[in-house]
């Protein structure tokens, strides 16, 4: 296959020995570390995830893509969070907590009000070594970070404590077990478990949903990968006294260009995507006959060598969506490179298998909207490398018609936490954008790696339809040791400035800039594949809500024992 | 004067470690000099330990809860040629000053860290890491725990904080596979709405499995 520039110096940086960065606290929150733009945290089970550069109004999860098949549907938004991927033959425990809570201190007697309660992570996971090929994998997981805000309404809400233990109504509690069996040509897994899941909806309140039980099984033969999901829901608000069930059957089968494939001008891959459903009492969204179709097929053909066209497109009877791409390296110098391209993303939703209504009381907020959006993005990439430094930049324009934004009607007071109604609209005018980032890396050895980078970004067009103003600019700095070839220690500062929520709350919330340090300990035994380590997520930063009637994002610490198999 | 105690005792233990002798005991990572990848000397020594002392709160805390013994046990490996790493778990008893509804606080504190063998305070050993102190408190007999209201009230459910250490490890006697030692720990819990401090001196008693 004949890379891309930007594959190249993506691989020619990667030459470097990698040691991974800093640790998110689960699978699928990897945008907690991120720098490199948007990302404004409700909890576990909802971020706005939005790339500077990437262009449009819209954040990383909201857009369907091929890769993201076995990610969760949760309302519009493909997540990672939680993930029913089994992991690889290894036991582990993990346990975190947000950093604050009393204990001794709450012994001392205080003139003022206490700090709020602290919320703790808790893991521990199990995936036995294969035998024969079969092996055998179980996991608890509960993150009850991101918990403590809608706590006193939440509560209300449900019967039990929603969760497989504590107290703290956390945003998700998994529980899961299930066999698979690999060999050179099969890798296929069925898993089955409880959940109990908190979902951020358009109307900006989490609904309740458990799981009893979710079943997924997966097969990934050769080149074709098949998954089937089965999920018993039930949904409850009991202080309304309502009640209700949804039966579930998703799932997704994909042929993906294998390697002889990938030899040739034109590669194909194609596949369907799908679910069905069936309600019954009070369910607070709804599928549009209760089914959705997926078919796409994604293209790529390279007629040069410097020259490659991408498409995905998918359609069926209520949307279709196409994603392509243009792009060309310019010849260069052999250290160097120069990638001049072109994007386009049009399609009538951008998540085409998630709901089509939601209900808040009588009213009914329509998620879908007529029309199309329509999204075109030229970019330029320049990148070299100079014995241990490599430095790039990129720049870019991209403009937006029909972008998605939420017509609101008014907000409903509930125990004052309040909820929007209305309809999911198009903004029905060009928003553009222009953006600007350049980076340095240096290296030494496998023993350190460095990285920084600035972005800017400027929005010209109705900007207070949009759900989120994005922040203008960032700078981030990232720097990985690796003492000893076994002990990492993995740092990340970053700045972000202002970003705005426009039309989730009666006024805006405003999402002020600040400074955040990541950073993560590791102790490495390669020679016995265990792993110690600790990771402080968010410090420095201040204690913010960054998302209308999410929980604070609080200083958080995270530590992890494994042994891999 | 509990600080006073703590320097003297400190002191006397600290001469007492010069007098130590370095045996193969000494240090669970035996120079292998041959050995060039760091990653082989992990695991190739492996002590386990009892330990027991006291725990001697600080700053405010002075007023929360009053000095209490820990015991416990722990581990200890070779991770390179100058350092180890090592595991500790303890268990100790909290009882508070203030009149409460509470007889008393079990904590179980897990700690986690490096001990670095540096040359010039040897054969002292400093260490560090980090530290995950549980607690659950013990109600009075007929008493009702208000979890907002009352003083220790969220002591009554499972609490778990987070925090960092230092140590200083002072071999006091090696005598073949067996180890006599003293650990000084300065902790930190990262509570709220200020840190918790504690200074916690202990003696312990190794034995070298490999």
């Amino acid at each position: 296959m004949k890379k891309s520039f930007l594959t190249l110096a993506l691989a020619a940086f990667l030459t470097v020995p990698a040691f991974a960065s800093v640790d998110a606290e689960v699978e699928g929150m990897e945008y907690e570390v991120r720098g490199d733009g948007t990302f404004l945290i409700g909890g576990p089970t909802y971020a706005f995830d939005r790339i500077l550069g990437a262009g449009g109004t819209f954040s990383e999860s909201e857009l369907w893509t091929p890769a993201k098949l076995r990610d969760r549907l949760l309302f519009n938004r493909m997540s990672g969070t939680p993930s029913w991927t089994p992991l690889a033959p290894s036991v582990w425990l993990k346990t975190g907590n947000e950093l604050g809570d009393l204990i001794y201190q709450n012994l001392l007697p205080s003139d003022k009000a206490y700090p709020a309660n602290r919320t703790p992570f808790l893991e521990i996971g199990v995936t036995t070594p294969s035998y024969k090929g079969f092996w055998v994998t179980a996991r608890l997981f509960q993150d009850d970070h991101f918990s403590e805000k809608m706590y006193s309404y939440r509560v209300g809400m449900v019967d039990n404590s929603f969760a497989h233990f504590g107290e703290n109504y956390p945003l998700f509690s998994t529980a899961y077990a299930g066999f698979g069996y690999t060999n050179s040509m099969v890798n296929a897994s069925v898993i089955a478990g409880e959940e109990y899941l908190w979902t951020y909806t358009a109307t900006a309140r989490w609904i309740p949903t458990h799981f009893k039980p979710r079943i997924e099984a997966r097969a990934d033969v050769k080149n074709v990968s098949v998954t089937l999901a089965y999920e018993d829901a039930e949904y409850m608000n009991k202080s309304k006294k309502e009640r209700g069930s949804r039966q579930e059957v998703n799932g997704s089968i994909y042929y993906q260009c294998d390697e002889a494939c990938k030899q040739g001008k034109l590669q194909i891959s194609a596949g369907l995507a799908f679910r069905g459903v069936s309600d019954s009492g009070t369910v607070y969204t709804e599928l549009e006959e209760d089914r959705s179709f997926w078919p796409f097929v994604e293209l790529r053909y390279q007629p040069l060598k410097r020259l490659t066209a991408d498409v995905m497109f998918g359609i069926n009877e209520r949307d279709w969506l196409v994603q392509d791409s243009v792009q060309f390296d310019i010849p260069t110098p052999k250290t160097m490179g120069v990638t001049v391209g072109v994007k386009n993303i049009s399609g009538t939703r951008l998540n085409p298998l998630a709901d089509t209504k939601e209900f808040l009381g009588d009213r009914t907020i329509d998620l879908t909207a007529d029309g199309q959006m329509t999204l075109v993005q030229g970019y330029a990439v320049f990148n070299d490398t100079v014995a241990s430094l490599n430095y790039g930049g990129k720049g870019s324009f991209w403009a937006e018609y029909g972008a998605e934004t939420f017509d609101v009607d008014g907000f409903v007071d509930e125990n004052s936490y309040f909820f929007r109604y209305g309809n999911v609209d198009r903004i029905d005018s060009w928003i553009k954008g222009v953006t600007a980032e350049i980076w340095l890396n240096a290296w030494y050895q496998d023993m350190f790696k460095f990285n920084a980078m600035v972005g800017f970004e400027r929005i010209s067009g109705l900007a207070k339809k949009l759900e989120v103003t994005p922040a203008e600019y960032f700078v981030a700095f990232t720097g990985d040791w690796l003492i000893n070839k076994t002990f990492r220690i993995s740092h990340s500062v970053k700045y972000r400035s202002d970003a705005r929520w426009n039309l989730r709350s009666i006024d805006p919330l405003v999402v002020k800039g600040d400074w955040y340090w990541d950073v993560t300990f590791e102790q490495n035994f390669p020679k016995y594949g265990i792993t110690f380590a600790g990771t402080l997520l968010h410090v420095l930063a201040n204690e913010v809500v960054e998302v209308p009637n999410g929980s604070h994002d609080r200083l958080r610490f995270v530590c992890t024992a494994r042994k891999s198999f | 004067m509990n600080k006073l105690k703590v320097l003297l005792l400190a002191l006397s233990v600290f001469a007492a470690t010069l007098f130590a002798q370095n045996t193969a005991a000494d240090s669970v990572t035996v120079k292998q000099s041959t050995e060039k990848n760091p990653a082989d000397y992990a695991f190739s020594h492996f002590a386990v330990s009892i330990e027991g002392g006291e725990i001697y709160p600080f700053g405010d805390l002075i007023d929360a809860v009053e000095n209490t013994l820990y015991g416990g046990a722990g581990i200890r490996y070779a991770y390179w040629e100058n350092a180890d790493g090592f595991m500790t778990f303890n268990y100790s008893y909290f009882k508070p000053v203030a009149k409460t509804k509470l007889n008393g606080v079990n904590q179980f504190s897990g700690k986690v860290g490096l001990d670095w063998k540096l040359k010039y305070i040897s054969p002292l050993i400093l260490g560090a890491g980090f530290t995950c102190n549980f607690t659950r408190a013990e109600i009075k007999e007929g008493e009702k725990l208000n979890f907002g209201s009352d003083l220790g009230g969220t002591l009554g459910d499972n609490e778990t904080e987070f925090g960092w250490f230092v140590r200083l490890n002072m071999p006091i006697w090696n005598i073949d596979k067996y180890r006599v030692g003293l650990n000084a720990v300065w902790e930190e819990l990262w509570t709220l709405p200020k840190r918790s401090d504690m200074l916690t001196v202990g003696l312990y008693i190794e034995r070298r499995i490999w």
